[in-house]
């Protein structure tokens, strides 16, 4: 079983998952930025609809462009992106369509502005597609991916087999049969064809039917293109050099989320790296007296305030910390329960523990960043 | 209207950041309303791993099972409100039958764009006319909204037919007044940010839509004194032993919880205009559904926070 370490060492592609709020943002802006002080180049590409990874670099924010981030010393860069669904579409229609005309045709079609802007669907597709292009252009040695949150993540590894079962042969000849001949032939020559458009037509209206197929011969020179980056896309997460990080917070419904996408991880021949539990409490577990530990250098300060102030804190030290371990017990239990699955499968489990404070610069990245590699921390001395 | 007597309207819509018990807090109002003798139903959208399963412990089915008097949850899963869904529009078994045994109009409709939000908030509003209340389980924000955009998006798009009627349908229940929604926040400033965003976004593309309060879940009251404050911040020291730094940490770690709470409303309160719901820090220990009801206690004893309008 590799290390953390190890892990992002030997792969090219790691994909962060996991439902919301556990961190998963600043997970993957910490295996980049240690990467980077490794003397890698990295990308850390966000396509999470919420926009957080600006927030975790300290930064007002970061667009559809690729922008490097100051990181100091080294010989490793640390490059980020947020993905813009629309402007990613955009520049895919841009550099695919064959001419011109093509080109200003999509770009104007009505439907065209509604699906590339306004579906959620959309969004994840685009990742796949930006994700390909990054990826194959070979101009980073590691990309980390951070994805939408919980119920969403599986739409990004289906969103392309969705639309590719959308552009289906079948599908698109009944749209790109001119409506004339249509109408003519009709039932004679394509009977099929003309029976689904009619019931296509009963849901849909008719009006919507005629613009769509306006909309699909606009694109038809590009099909063969979409689905070729489909299956590569497809099989950039298959491939070996890709790894899964599966990310959670030590409370059940997070739990459970990770034990479902590791589920189906597996169910889909996936690769998976590790699982990281985040903001774990640091509690050793005993009971502490605060009037023994800090007794005496509460009372030599007490002079500077008013009276009492330190027994009160004392007190108040004594419940706080019984509060910790009784949320660090529960915790415990869920991560050994956890655990003692994983290492049935020999999976990699990683804690990292909770942060003091919220990361929104680079030197709380950094610290971050120790905390999920500290295991490595022994061949890190120049960190 | 108060606070609690949004489980008197008749569509109560929750959405918030993933992660901020936005579905403990829905199954919550479902059993507020429910003990008020109002039948209810919690419904899940094509939830992959529902919530409501981890809370009652059964699987939520599209029909609606009873968990509890007056309670019920379901999970609407897509293919099968599809199927559903054209039976209801369409007139004429023929029709139904042909459009439902046709693989390649069964593949269109499965991945038309929109589709599928559409079809679930059509299947939203016959649930309305069934139940007293009906409390869904949105997904997290971001695509909390893509989904509340479609209906606008679908009336654009479509000249006539089923789908524009069904659009326009949707557009008049997300108006109605007696449909509400609230968001679930966490007194943490990423949250806090996302939260705005999510608000900003959904009274900008459905303006008839009232977004009645955000919760700030996990709160904690202030309690410390500044002199307290000051104290533990000076009790800090690299001699410290492991163990005593243990416990600062641990009174750091409610101090922090206790300022942000603190920032984290004012900053809702500056930016949007809806009140302010506090749900305190919770223990996990008894399970879900334990926490569900504890939720449920204190929606119900909760009065608006002080700042509110």
């Amino acid at each position: 079983m590799p290390s953390i370490a190890q892990l992002v060492e030997s792969k090219k592609l790691l994909v962060c998952v996991g439902s919301g709020g556990v961190g998963k943002t600043t997970m993957a802006a910490s295996i980049g930025l240690w990467a980077a002080r490794r003397g890698r180049k990295v990308l850390v590409l966000t396509i999470d609809p919420a926009r957080r990874l600006a927030n975790s670099l300290g930064l007002e924010s970061i667009g559809n462009v690729e922008s490097q981030i100051d990181i100091g010393d080294g010989d490793g860069e640390l490059w980020a992106m947020m993905l813009d669904t629309k402007t990613t579409f955009d520049q895919l229609i841009e550099r695919s369509a064959p001419d011109q005309e093509t080109r200003d045709g999509i770009l104007a079609n009505r439907i065209y502005q509604t699906l590339s802007a306004h579906f959620s669907g959309s969004q994840e597709y685009m990742a796949g597609e930006a994700l390909y292009d990054i990826v194959v252009s070979d101009r980073y040695e590691l990309v980390v991916l951070d994805t939408p949150p919980a119920k969403n993540a599986l739409d990004f590894l289906e969103a392309s087999a969705r639309l590719a079962k959308f552009l289906d042969p079948r599908i698109l000849k009944i749209f790109l049969t001119p409506y004339e001949e249509r109408r003519f032939f009709g039932r004679f020559l394509m009977g099929t064809s003309a029976l689904v458009f009619r019931l296509l037509g009963l849901v849909f209206g008719k009006e919507f039917l005629d613009d769509f197929s306006g909309f699909l011969r606009h694109f038809e020179p590009m099909y063969e293109g979409f689905k070729e980056r489909h299956e590569a896309v497809v099989a950039l997460l298959q491939s070996d050099d890709t790894a899964f990080l599966t990310v959670c917070a030590p409370n059940e419904p997070s739990m459970e989320v990770a034990r479902f996408f590791n589920e189906e991880l597996a169910r889909r021949k996936l690769n998976k790296g590790a699982t990281i539990v985040n903001q774990v409490l640091p509690c050793g577990g005993e009971a502490l007296d605060p009037n023994a530990l800090l007794g005496e250098s509460a009372s030599q300060l007490q002079s500077d305030f008013l009276p009492g102030t330190a027994a009160r804190l004392l007190a108040r030290l004594g419940s706080s910390h019984r509060r910790l371990r009784q949320h660090a017990h529960i915790e415990r239990k869920l991560i050994d329960n956890i655990r003692s699955m994983m290492h049935h499968d020999h999976e990699l489990l990683v804690e990292v523990p909770r942060l003091e404070g919220e990361v929104h610069d680079l030197s709380s990245l950094q610290r971050a960043s120790q905390m999920l590699f500290r295991s490595d921390m022994s061949d890190m001395e120049n960190m | 209207m108060a606070f609690v007597d949004l489980i008197y309207g008749r569509l109560l819509l929750v959405t918030g950041k993933g992660g901020t018990g936005k579905s403990s807090v829905a199954a919550a109002f479902g059993r507020l309303a429910a003990a008020q003798g109002r039948k209810t139903l919690v419904v899940e959208i094509d939830a992959q791993n529902p919530a409501m399963k981890a809370i009652y412990g059964i699987e939520p089915g599209y029909e609606p099972k009873e968990v509890a008097p007056n309670l019920y949850v379901a999970n609407l899963h897509w293919l099968t409100n599809l199927g559903d869904w054209v039976g209801r529009v369409l007139t004429g078994g023929r029709v139904v039958r042909l459009v439902l045994n046709n693989a390649l109009v069964q593949a269109f409709l499965e991945v038309a764009p929109g589709n599928r939000e559409t079809v679930a908030l059509s299947k939203i509003g016959w649930l309305v006319e069934e139940f007293d209340l009906v409390v869904v389980d949105l997904a997290a924000s971001g695509h909390a909204i893509a989904m509340l955009e479609v209906p606008n998006t679908m009336v654009g798009l479509f000249p006539s037919g089923p789908i524009r009627k069904e659009g326009e349908k949707a557009l008049e229940l997300l108006g109605d007044p007696q449909t509400h929604l609230v968001l679930v926040g966490l007194p943490e400033d990423m949250v806090v940010n996302e939260t705005i965003e999510t608000f900003e976004k959904i009274r900008h593309s459905v303006p008839d839509l009232a977004i009645d309060a955000v919760l700030l879940n996990r709160s904690s009251v202030p309690s410390l004194t500044e002199d307290e404050q000051s104290l533990l911040a000076a009790l800090s020291s690299e001699n410290n032993t492991p163990e005593a730094e243990e416990l600062l940490w641990s009174g750091r770690w409610e101090a922090e919880l206790e300022t942000s709470t603190e920032a984290a409303e004012k900053r809702l309160h500056q930016r949007l205009d809806t009140r302010v719901i506090r749900i305190p820090r919770l223990s996990h220990e008894g399970g879900p559904q334990q926490l569900v009801h504890q939720i449920a206690a204190a929606m119900a004893r909760s009065t608006q926070s002080k700042e509110e309008l």
